[in-house]
């Protein structure tokens, strides 16, 4: 079992999962999919930390979740990114560029 | 906003738990399927595919429990199910809990309720501005203190530069005409600057004006708030308008709150003094109250030095007057509240004593179960639970204890309050201000609760630092280490500390019952008192005045079942008495030669009437008049003092009034009868000299000593008679005057015991409460030695003890704690009760009867407390003890 998820900034999951929803409404499965899949591997979320995340989400207001059908028939959780959540998602999106940016420029100085 | 929404979640989570626990399980169950499948279209088993979810991401249980600790409501949860799990252990052991949450409870409850009444009554600062800068100035002549006279203390306040206000009052009687029928009220005579002194404002209206202090002007007058709501019905319109006192209309300038009773005299209403320019220059009749407010960079000690300096140059000035006269102050609280510091410091270590009995007896209990429930400690944590979660538990199931034993003491405290203040003496002042103070709730609840937990925790910690194994081997053996010596000397500790308070109260109540059988010096049984003041301006004439109070005599004397009636200036125990110094003939007339005697102003059936025995001589007759010779009857101590080996009767001394020849011309009195000592002051207090003088003869200006004011006594068949009776007998002759403190003189009695023994009152709820405590004490560590021996019982039986031998050991082992308990707490003691030797009467402070009986009542109880336990160690049964492993 390999949780690379530990080895993210704090807080970097919270921000994954938003971009993440932001594309379309998604069920956690599909979630920890999405995230694998773009970071080409990795990042791989283990159930229990993706749920809590969920958790933290949702009481904060960033998503919201419902209960639908998936394309194979099966009742499973949707995450749907809200108002707020997209705001967030934008800021910190932001932020998180400015800081890259600022590490980048530290470690070409050096 | 997010907060909100967490909160409102979490509740959601804890009141539909159920729906939530499965919706998070069915969309684990749908991640775990999809991830499955996933994996089974990597060509894995079915089988496999689920080992490898579960790898990679952890069995579903696991993941609920991390998704389920990562919310608050989950610590709430725990917390609560801890609460319900220490509620369930303390319901499987009753009888420690019961102990505890009662020795709790009472600890609290009784030194909060006990240090309440002591802090109102006196601890509390008196209700005025800076109390500690206001002080009461006396004279000070030949051991006595009255107050000033008029003169001395117009010249004090001229003269001195020590304060910054001094205001005087004195007493006054005051018939207050009211709608229904007329009514005594109790007032004061006082100067301008009197309310300034106590920097007390109105809360209506205003106090006098030094233009109102002048001599007649002064028809205004202030009202306590109690007249104002009980009399005047809290009418706000009533200043300004005029009340009909003493058959004069007074106009009413303001009202003062309820907290202002300077001189705890419970006085009613305020009208000026308005000294006289005759009364100004009087250097001669010292009554006044002076009350003053000291400047802020003057001490006490450059007062009092000032005082001497001024006090001298009076000496110098009114040699006739003021010879041998000081002048000193003391602080207004211990002038009013007497020097308290050693009832004070007795009551203050009372409640320390009580408090610590409580503490150790709940560190007693807390230990004892610590011992027993080490084993269930080591389990758990050999299970894994951690040294933190432990500590925790017991936290909670300790706070659940303090709770409900706190919350049992906040409830006995007030009920105590609420009993002391319903049942106290009447009499104590301020007592019925008791309130339940917060700070003494908290101190004594914090106290408590510590010691409760603290102790509590012992087995958590030692759980964390001991080999987990060494202890679930030792199981409940047989051992008695070190803590159980802790333990015992606990108890040796409370015992003696309960000696030492049983001892104290005690002594005080021993003092007490000798002083309620000390015989007063008359027949106290079916006689009444009732005081009577004819107002000034209508009975001014002395002549007058005796004829009424004569009249009133003879009226009350032909009610149906009076037996017969008499006049006197001051009744026994009814308190107050004019003293005049007298010179016995022979030696110079010259005050240095006076001796300080009590007065009495008597109808001829005064004696007869309280049936004050006669020793020699005759009793007063009618004929006994100012045309006659004048006479006086004296009591023994008197006589035993002037004549200490001759025959007191035909002696003559001189006293109260100028003679014929007026100036320091003698009016001889011839002594014709001696009678028994009197106590007037109170059974437990020293019998003064003492002379009657009969109404007839009285000076013409003594009507002014005692305020036209006389007690009327009436001997009657039986108790039962109405004060409505006594009231219209006054009527009949003075309408309009009203007859008060009306009371036999058995509850006069039983009111002067009942003040001075308030302190022994307190006392002996202490001693109570801790005979209580360490009786509970005792009966806790008996208990759990017994507990915890009953496998060594059950040994001892099988091997052929008796159940008696049993019995007896247990007996014997309770015993040995009590008895070092006495021998330190009766070292103590021995010690300790000097210090009360002031407070008590015709008791020594090493009393042995007292000592005797309180060894025994704590012997007894004890040997109680024991036998309980005892009785259950014989009903151990072998084979159930020895199969128990």
């Amino acid at each position: 079992m390999t949780d690379k998820s530990s080895d993210l900034v704090q807080g970097t999951l919270d921000m994954l999962i938003l971009k993440t929803l932001a594309l379309e409404p998604m069920h956690g499965w599909g979630v920890a999919v999405r995230i694998e899949q773009i970071s080409k591997g990795v990042f791989r979320v283990n159930a229990g930390s993706l749920f809590v995340a969920f958790q933290r989400l949702q009481r904060a207001g960033l998503i919201k979740s419902e209960w639908k059908a998936t394309e194979n028939n099966r009742r499973a959780k949707y995450y749907i990114l809200t108002e707020q959540g997209r705001k967030t998602l934008s800021s910190e999106t932001r932020e998180w560029e400015r800081q890259v940016a600022a590490i980048a420029r530290i470690l070409e100085a050096s | 906003m997010s907060l909100l929404r967490a909160i409102t979640s979490g509740l959601r989570a804890l009141f539909h738990k159920k729906r939530v626990a499965q919706e998070l399980d069915e969309e684990l169950h749908g991640f775990q399927e999809m991830a499955v499948e996933e994996k089974i279209k990597q060509e894995l088993s079915r089988e496999q595919a689920l080992r490898a979810v579960r790898l990679e991401h952890g069995s579903t249980e696991s993941t609920k429990e991390q998704v389920r600790s990562a919310n608050w409501e989950t610590l709430l949860e725990t917390c609560w199910q801890d609460l319900r799990f220490a509620l369930r252990t303390l319901r499987k052991s009753p009888g420690f809990t019961v102990v505890a949450v009662l020795t709790l409870g009472l600890g609290i409850g009784a030194t909060t309720a006990i240090f309440c009444v002591m802090n109102s009554v006196l601890l509390k600062p008196l209700a005025m501005q800076d109390p500690g800068r206001v002080v009461y100035v006396q004279e000070q002549w030949h051991g006595l203190f009255p107050g000033l006279s008029i003169g001395n203390y117009s010249d004090v306040r001229a003269q001195n530069t020590s304060f910054a206000k001094l205001g005087a009052s004195h007493n006054g009687s005051f018939n207050l005409a009211t709608q229904s029928r007329p009514e005594r009220v109790e007032g004061e005579y006082v100067t301008a600057d009197y309310f300034e002194t106590f920097g007390v404002h109105p809360v209506l209206g205003r106090v006098f004006s030094t233009e109102e202090d002048r001599p007649g002007r002064g028809q205004v007058v202030v009202l306590s708030e109690r007249l104002w709501r009980t009399r005047f019905r809290a009418d706000r319109a009533i200043v300004g308008n005029t009340v009909r006192i003493n058959g004069t209309p007074y106009t009413v300038v303001g009202v003062m709150p309820n907290s202002f009773d300077p001189l705890l005299s419970k006085t009613d209403l305020w009208t000026p003094a308005g000294f006289t320019a005759e009364q100004l220059a009087n250097h001669d009749d010292h009554f006044l109250d002076v009350i003053g407010r000291l400047k802020p960079e003057i001490s006490r000690e450059q007062a009092q030095s000032e005082l001497n300096v001024i006090a001298n140059r009076l000496q110098r000035q009114y040699p006739s007057d003021d010879k041998d006269r000081g002048l000193r102050l003391v602080l207004l609280s211990t002038a009013l509240l007497g020097d308290q510091r050693l009832a004070l410091g007795m009551l203050l270590a009372a409640v320390a004593f009580l408090l610590l009995i409580a503490c150790a007896n709940i560190a007693n209990l807390q230990l004892a179960r610590s011992r027993m429930r080490q084993r269930e400690i080591a389990v758990r944590a050999a299970l894994g639970a951690s040294p933190k979660r432990i500590i925790r538990q017991l936290l909670t199931e300790n706070m659940a204890l303090g709770l409900a034993g706190g919350a049992f003491g906040v409830l006995l405290a007030y009920a105590g309050v609420k009993e002391i203040v319903t049942f106290g003496p009447a009499e104590v002042p301020r007592l019925a201000e008791t309130q339940i103070d917060a700070t003494a709730l908290t101190f004594s609840c914090t106290i408590a609760l510590l010691a409760s937990v603290l102790f509590g925790l012992v087995p958590a910690l030692r759980s964390a630092s001991t080999q987990l194994t060494e202890t679930i081997k030792v199981g409940i053996g047989t051992s008695s280490g070190s803590r159980d010596r802790f333990r015992s000397l606990l108890v040796v500790g409370e015992f003696a500390l309960a000696l030492f308070l049983m001892t104290g109260a005690g002594l005080l109540i021993r003092s007490g019952l000798l002083v309620a059988h000390v015989d007063p010096g008359f027949d106290t049984a079916n006689l009444l008192v009732g005081r009577i003041s004819l107002p000034d301006p209508s009975f001014h004439d002395p002549a007058a005045a005796r004829r009424t109070f004569e009249s009133i005599m003879a009226a009350a004397g032909s009610l149906p079942g009076v037996l017969e009636s008499a006049i006197v200036s001051r009744a026994p125990l009814a308190g107050g008495a004019s003293s005049n110094g007298i010179i016995a003939e022979g030696q110079a007339i010259d005050p240095s030669n006076a001796l300080n005697a009590q007065i009495q102003i008597v109808s001829p059936s005064y004696l007869s009437t309280v049936r004050i025995p006669l020793k020699v001589g005759r009793d007063f007759t009618v004929l006994d008049t100012r045309d006659a010779g004048l006479v006086a009857i004296v009591n023994e101590t008197l006589a035993r003092t002037l004549w200490p080996d001759a025959n007191a009767i035909g002696k003559r001394f001189a006293c109260c009034e100028p003679g014929p020849k007026g100036g320091q011309d003698p009016a001889w009195h011839e002594i014709v009868g001696v009678v028994a000592d009197v106590r007037a002051w109170g059974l437990d207090q020293q019998v003064q000299p003492q002379f009657y003088v009969p109404i007839a003869q009285m000076p013409p200006s003594s009507w002014d000593w005692v305020g036209r004011t006389m007690d009327l006594t009436v001997r009657t068949r039986s108790d039962v008679i109405s004060r409505g009776a006594l009231q219209s007998a006054v009527d009949s002759v003075a309408p309009g005057v009203p007859i008060y403190q009306l009371s036999t003189m058995t509850q006069k009695i039983a009111g002067k015991l009942e003040r001075s023994h308030f302190d022994t009152f307190l006392l002996t709820l202490f001693a109570a409460a801790a005979l209580l405590l360490s009786s509970v004490g005792i009966y806790g560590v008996m208990s759990f030695v017994v507990t915890q021996r009953r496998r060594d019982i059950g040994i001892r039986m099988a091997l052929g003890a008796t159940r008696e031998r049993i019995l007896r050991d247990v007996l014997r082992q309770g015993m040995k704690l009590t008895v070092a308990g006495l021998v330190v707490g009766l070292a103590g003691a021995l010690l300790g009760m000097q210090f009360l030797d002031s407070l008590l009467y015709g008791v020594q402070s090493s009393d042995p009867a007292t000592f005797a009986i309180v060894c025994l009542v704590l012997c007894a109880t004890a040997t109680l407390a024991s036998y309980v336990p005892a009785r259950r160690a014989t009903r151990v049964d072998p084979m159930v003890t020895l199969r128990h492993e």
